[in-house]
């Protein structure tokens, strides 16, 4: 049975549907990420989880039970906010020390788990510090600590390290999968990085306007997005719109052959770093920017322009015509776009 | 220029002259107290002017009457405006208008206020007249200078409301939401967020809206002459009535001033040190 489950859970402000009939199921001890941009329901889902937001209909339910009627405080849940949300008169022991303490653990088990906590988030040196006398980083640790304090069968992350910069985001997010694979709890992490979801995820849930519009692992997201908006927003994709005849597509660049059936109107997707040196396929550089591992160029032809990411010791110069070539096993047909 | 020297001049202009005025009228009120500066007679530097006051029963009930009025109407104030200040925290369809009219007896001045009160409670006013009219009493009741001061407390605490509310609104109004959901999410419920988060990030507002209320209440003269008790004074109406037209004692009515301002302090630091005290029962009882 999924520790948690998410059963057509739709959340309508005013006029405004956040979320319309979303479902998810989240098995014990994964680690799943709720991707998506600004305003596709990604945090509004969390806050229906841990029960800040009530649905306007459908179900949550928590190791099997429906958990509409509980309050977030007696759910099986702890939150890590975007802002920390550390409490600002206590020390970062007693910030630790707050969720064993509300659920009347023992004096000694919960001085346990606060020393303990301290140790493995190395936090020693600022035990009886207040939490602005922290830096970011020292204060997400704190906030995970303290999440993880009650011990809870899930932990929700709501965008923890969007306010750290960028190579302390990369060690925090190392030290949080490191640590929920250590401790084994569910987590279900929102963010709007797709480098972050592919990096940590055991499954993502890509939403859009208040959809799933695909969940699967990241290697399936990436590598076989069904949809536009899915291909686009994880990393960059070149896509061409046409018609499929005798197993190819004709383009501007030169025609593209792909493992499908004939149709009159497809899409097909492929990555920048498919592209290869040399083949049937060509256009003119109009913009190129030197990596380091690889060489990022945008060719055109014909109006159209698609980018191309080569290994970085080529020297292809603006206004030179490239040859190149993508390998069948690439392409991939995209399924109907929603919008289409 | 000496950086002291500039300091001093830069803060002469509002802090000098809040100083200066404040000390000029505490030297005052003392220097009248002691008998110097009577506009009814000769002056006579001594403490004939406290032993007299000392030794009146009057005096005493004065005080003790103001430190009840005070500390009741402030604490009463405060602790309804938590409620309301917890409640309207967010905006909703409607909260302006509720916000606005918590606000609004700022707005009335006291003798006003305490006019309006009469008029509703009364010998002949609209609660005895409608409920003598519906049968509910026989006969009108008197509420008018009721003994315990509730009409004072009453009109205290409907006038003082709006300063509590203003304070703590803003105090609450600056806890972040995800703190709060922080506390629940890790098992708090309403009480424990209450007392655990929002009492002890709001004392240094409560501590003032007492405070103030306090000193406000401490010194009030319309609620009491129009609404109090007949037979009780509260240090201002003493204050009056002893530099009034026949006691003409205006240094008698200078030690019930100062005694009225040492009131002030001493309940100023009794509430500062009751927050102080409840936010460590609070720590302690984490």
């Amino acid at each position: 049975m999924p520790r948690l489950q998410v059963k057509d859970v739709a959340v309508r402000f005013g006029a405004f549907d956040a979320l319309k009939g979303v479902s998810m199921a989240v098995d014990e001890g994964s680690f799943v990420t709720l991707l998506g941009p600004s305003g596709c329901g990604k945090t509004t889902l969390l806050n229906v989880i841990a029960g800040f937001l009530p649905p306007t209909a459908g179900q949550v339910l928590i190791g099997g039970h429906d958990v509409g009627n509980v309050r977030p405080e007696a759910r099986d849940t702890a939150m890590c906010f975007q802002s920390y949300a550390l409490f600002p008169h206590l020390s970062v022991a007693d910030n630790i020390a707050f969720g064993p303490r509300q659920k009347h653990h023992p004096k000694d088990e919960t001085a346990r788990r606060v020393a303990g906590l301290i140790e493995q988030l190395g936090l020693a040196a600022h035990r009886d510090k207040l939490p602005n006398a922290l830096s970011g980083g020292q204060q997400q640790r704190v906030a995970l600590a303290r999440a993880l304090a009650v011990q809870p069968g899930i932990v929700l992350f709501d965008e923890p390290l969007s306010n750290l910069d960028a190579k302390l985001r990369d060690q925090v997010r190392t030290e949080i999968r490191e640590l929920q694979r250590k401790l084994g709890f569910t987590a279900v992490y929102v963010t709007h990085d797709q480098a972050e979801a592919l990096a940590l995820s055991d499954e993502v849930f890509l939403l859009n306007r208040g959809v799933v519009e695909q969940s699967g692992t990241p290697r399936d997201i990436y590598f076989l997005p069904r949809t536009r908006f899915v291909a686009d927003f994880i990393g960059a994709a070149n896509l061409h719109t046409g018609q499929i005849e005798s197993g190819a597509m004709k383009t501007p660049f030169g025609v593209f052959r792909v493992d499908s059936a004939d149709k009159a109107r497809a899409t097909l997707c492929w990555r920048p770093e498919a592209a290869t040196l040399g083949g049937d396929l060509s256009g003119r550089v109009t913009a190129s920017a030197f990596q380091g591992a690889y060489l990022d160029l945008f060719v055109t032809a014909e109006n159209e322009t698609i980018r191309l990411q080569v290994p970085g010791h080529h020297h292809i110069e603006v206004g030179e015509t490239v040859r190149f070539g993508i390998p069948i096993g690439s392409i991939v047909q995209l399924a109907e776009d929603r919008d289409a | 220029m000496p950086k002291a020297l500039r300091i001093v001049l830069l803060l002469a202009p509002g802090l000098g002259l809040v100083v200066g005025l404040m000390a000029l009228v505490v030297y005052r009120a003392a220097a009248q107290s002691l008998g110097l500066y009577n506009f009814a007679g000769t002056d006579t530097l001594g403490l004939t002017h406290w032993q007299d006051l000392l030794s009146n029963h009057n005096y005493w009930g004065a005080i003790r009457w103001s430190a009840y009025v005070a500390t009741t109407s402030s604490l009463i104030a405060v602790a309804l405006a938590y409620p309301l200040a917890l409640w309207l925290r967010r905006p909703f369809r409607g909260s302006t208008f509720l916000s606005a009219m918590i606000k609004a007896p700022y707005l009335v001045p006291g003798l006003v206020a305490a006019f309006l009160l009469i008029n509703v409670i009364s010998f002949h006013g609209f609660v005895n007249e409608f409920l003598v009219w519906t049968g509910i009493w026989q006969k009108p009741v008197r509420m008018q200078n009721d003994k315990f001061g509730y009409a004072v407390i009453g009109l205290q605490v409907w006038k003082q409301l709006p300063l509590a509310f203003l304070l703590l609104t803003g105090a609450i109004q600056s806890i972040p939401d995800p703190v709060l959901h922080a506390a629940q999410d890790l098992g708090a419920g309403m009480l424990a967020r209450f007392r655990k988060i929002i009492l002890p990030l709001t004392a240094k507002a409560m501590q003032a809206a007492l405070i103030l209320i306090f000193i406000g209440a401490a010194g009030d003269f319309s609620f009491q002459s129009i609404a109090g008790p007949t037979r009780q004074d509260s240090m201002a109406t003493l204050m009056t009535q002893l530099q009034g037209a026949n006691h003409n004692d205006w240094n008698g009515a200078a030690v019930v001033g100062v005694s009225l301002m040492a009131l002030s302090l001493v309940g100023a630091v009794a509430f500062a040190g009751l927050v102080q005290l409840v936010a460590k029962l609070a720590e302690k009882a984490r």
